[in-house]
């Protein structure tokens, strides 16, 4: 890892047979992620090493194809590592089943995508309350919930909404509303402003540092928007699967 | 339970929400189901038909007879007055526990008919007028003269093809010669009072009816019968009404000396023609039903291939892959049963209808439409049979469960992260 114009952040501790690692938001050690495919391998992730305290803003920037997206999906356990190993919450992902992996999404983890992907079949507030109802909470607490969170970040009045009939920053409202909504300790967004106008993006934003200031709700991004990295407590860059460079610029994110 | 509801929540939404597609796939099942069901009850009405006119001509759905007669059709295997007694107070008792049209005592032997210029091998049936009027169908062939009464003592009813080929009119004399109870020749001259044809060559050349009193006398076996027949309402009532003449008589009928076989026993060809058509019946449905698991097979496979992005999200929200396959199996099952409902419902107003009517084939087939030995109706009658509605839905059951498995299984395996960069 290199430093930049700001100060560089502690190297993660990549001695295997050294005592337990404290419990982060998240925590990679040397982490590889291969690609099997002709004529010859893709290496998307190569020996990357990360912690990511809780209650960080972070941004990975990067140019496509650097590992930005693979490394979401690692950190997500949406896919498993070729090597290495993730924690999340204190848990180490290679070692749980699929069920469990579920759960610890469920419970643990919040997603915001690029395409927003919401459920077209359901509602805005049924989208919104997914992962609540999942977890079985009572209606009508599900429903509190989400109301309130919808007319903090603008949404009120949507509630009935399917997504074909909301515009593209509503729906990624929606989408930021069901991966923040049962307060999951980390939430990781895939480039979450890319589809969005400026002051769309720049809302959105808004809201997300708004839940990581007063909810302390752990957040990282895949990006490339600038608006992101100037906002981000933490710029991690990736060239080729390595991290490039792991900044926190001055005077952002009080926990650095 | 509330991810249970939410699984079925999204699997009836998926469902509705492709409403065309789903509407297509669904007409496919729908066609399918009332086609099945309709067929089935038309196979069912042919089928009893069949049965009923073969054994109106035959011997009944149920016939006690003497232990060998079935295979030597000798007067030397016959009922004696005794056993011919003990019968029909077994089948007067039947008439309690098992509903019933008719029941005729018949004493059958081969033999001659002759006329002046010519004579030919016959088969003579000894029957009671006015109980084989209510059995048999041949009193309603009857082309001219008249069918024999009670107190007709040298009458005979004659095949109009036997008629003619002895040169014989109504009023003509003939003389019918057997073998005897005695082991001798006996004849018995009888006068022709009625011709009937039913279009069955075997019947119309070859039998000729005479009050079972005169066969009697004539063979010299007083009191006695070579079949005591029943005929029931349904041929569905067979095996009980076996099973309660067994009883009476005694196992087997053989304690008695009697043997009550079943037309199943009596008349193997009909029993074979019902089973042929039977297996042509299952082999069509079959062929059917695969054509339509295959149809709702592209449409749910389409459908998740469409949504592997969706799928992707389900998972990354929380849902295990089970759960994501239930969605999906959940959206084959309820596609197969919303069908299943509506091609029954479709198929049992389209038999009521042709219950109503019947399903006249005289057009195809004409008047002369035989089986076995059988003349057979060409008027139709569908019969609704409630097990068949079960059969039915358990096809539906059985193919929305083959049809989604696969699209099930390709759902449970999708990469979610590939999933999630799909279409980008």
């Amino acid at each position: 890892m290199r430093g930049s114009d700001t100060h560089e952040t502690d190297p993660t501790d990549n001695d295997r047979t050294g005592p337990e690692p404290p419990v982060a938001a998240v925590r990679t050690e040397d982490l590889w992620k291969i690609y099997e495919q002709e004529p010859a391998p893709v290496e998307a992730v190569r020996d990357l090493s990360l912690e990511v305290r809780a209650g960080d803003f972070v941004a990975m920037a990067g140019p496509s194809g650097s590992g930005k997206t693979t490394l979401l999906n690692l950190l997500g356990g949406l896919t498993a590592p070729t090597r290495g190993r993730v924690w999340v919450a204190g848990r180490d992902l290679t070692s749980l089943s699929g069920r469990e992996l579920a759960r610890l999404r469920l419970e643990h983890i919040g997603f915001v995508f690029q395409a927003y992907n919401l459920l077209p079949v359901l509602s805005a507030l049924e989208n919104a309350e997914f992962t609540l109802l999942l977890r079985g909470l009572p209606a009508a607490e599900r429903r509190e919930r989400v109301r309130a969170l919808f007319r903090e970040i603008g949404l009120d009045g949507l509630e009935d909404r399917r997504p074909g009939r909301l515009s593209g920053g509503q729906q990624q409202r929606v989408a930021v509303a069901r991966a923040v909504v049962g307060e999951p300790a980390l939430v990781l967004a895939d480039e979450p402003t890319a589809n969005l106008d400026s002051a769309t993006g720049d809302a959105l934003l808004g809201v997300m540092e708004r839940l990581n200031h007063e909810r302390g709700v752990t957040f990282i991004f895949s990006t490339h928007d600038p608006r992101v990295m100037e906002r981000a407590h933490r710029l991690v860059h990736l060239v080729d699967g390595r991290i490039e460079s792991d900044v926190r610029p001055s005077g952002r994110g009080s926990t650095a | 339970m509330a991810r249970l509801r939410i699984l079925a929540r999204l699997s009836l939404r998926n469902t509705l929400r492709q409403a065309r597609r789903s509407a297509l796939t669904a007409s496919a099942m729908v066609v399918g189901l009332a086609l099945l069901t309709m067929a089935r009850a038309i196979g069912d009405g042919a089928h009893e038909q069949w049965i009923s006119d073969g054994v109106r001509l035959g011997l009944g759905h149920v016939t006690v007879e003497a232990p060998g007669f079935a295979s030597t059709g000798s007067l030397d295997d016959r009922l004696d007055s005794a056993r011919v007694a003990a019968a029909e107070r077994a089948v007067a008792g039947l008439r309690a526990s098992v509903p019933m049209v008719a029941s005729a005592v018949d004493l059958t032997v081969s033999g001659l008919a002759s006329s002046p210029g010519s004579s030919l091998p016959v088969q003579v049936e000894g029957v009671d007028p006015g109980a084989e009027a209510a059995f048999s169908k041949l009193d309603d062939r009857r082309v001219e003269g008249r069918y024999l009464e009670p107190s007709d003592r040298l009458a005979a009813y004659v095949g109009a093809g036997l008629a003619d080929r002895l040169g014989l009119e109504l009023g003509s004399r003939l003389v019918l010669t057997a073998q005897g109870a005695s082991g001798g020749v006996a004849e018995q001259l009888v006068r022709v009072r009625g011709l009937f044809r039913t279009g069955i060559p075997d019947i119309d050349d070859g039998v000729v009816q005479i009050p079972i009193a005169t066969a009697r006398r004539w063979l010299g076996t007083p009191g006695a019968a070579t079949s005591v027949a029943v005929l029931l309402r349904s041929s569905q009532e067979t095996g009980r009404a076996l099973e309660v003449l067994r009883a009476r008589l005694g196992e087997g009928g053989g304690g008695a000396g009697v043997a009550v076989l079943s037309w199943r026993q009596v008349s193997p060809e009909l029993e074979s023609a019902v089973r042929i058509d039977d297996f042509g019946f299952y082999a069509f449905m079959v062929v059917l039903f695969a054509i339509v698991a295959l149809a709702v097979l592209n449409a749910v496979l389409m459908s998740v291939l469409n949504r592997r992005r969706e799928f992707g999200v389900l998972e990354a929200l929380g849902l295990t892959r089970g759960e994501t396959g239930a969605v999906v199996f959940g959206e084959g099952v309820l596609l197969a049963g919303l069908s299943g409902v509506l091609g029954v419902a479709l198929g049992l107003a389209t038999t009521w209808l042709l219950w109503r009517h019947g399903l006249d084939l005289s057009a195809l087939y004409g008047q002369g439409i035989s089986l076995s030995g059988a003349v057979i109706d060409p008027v139709i009658v569908p019969i609704f049979r409630p097990t068949r509605v079960v059969e039915a839905a358990g096809f539906v059951v059985v193919i929305g469960i083959l049809a989604s498995l696969y699209p099930t299984r390709v759902a449970t395996r999708i990469d979610v992260a590939e999933a999630l960069k799909f279409d980008r």
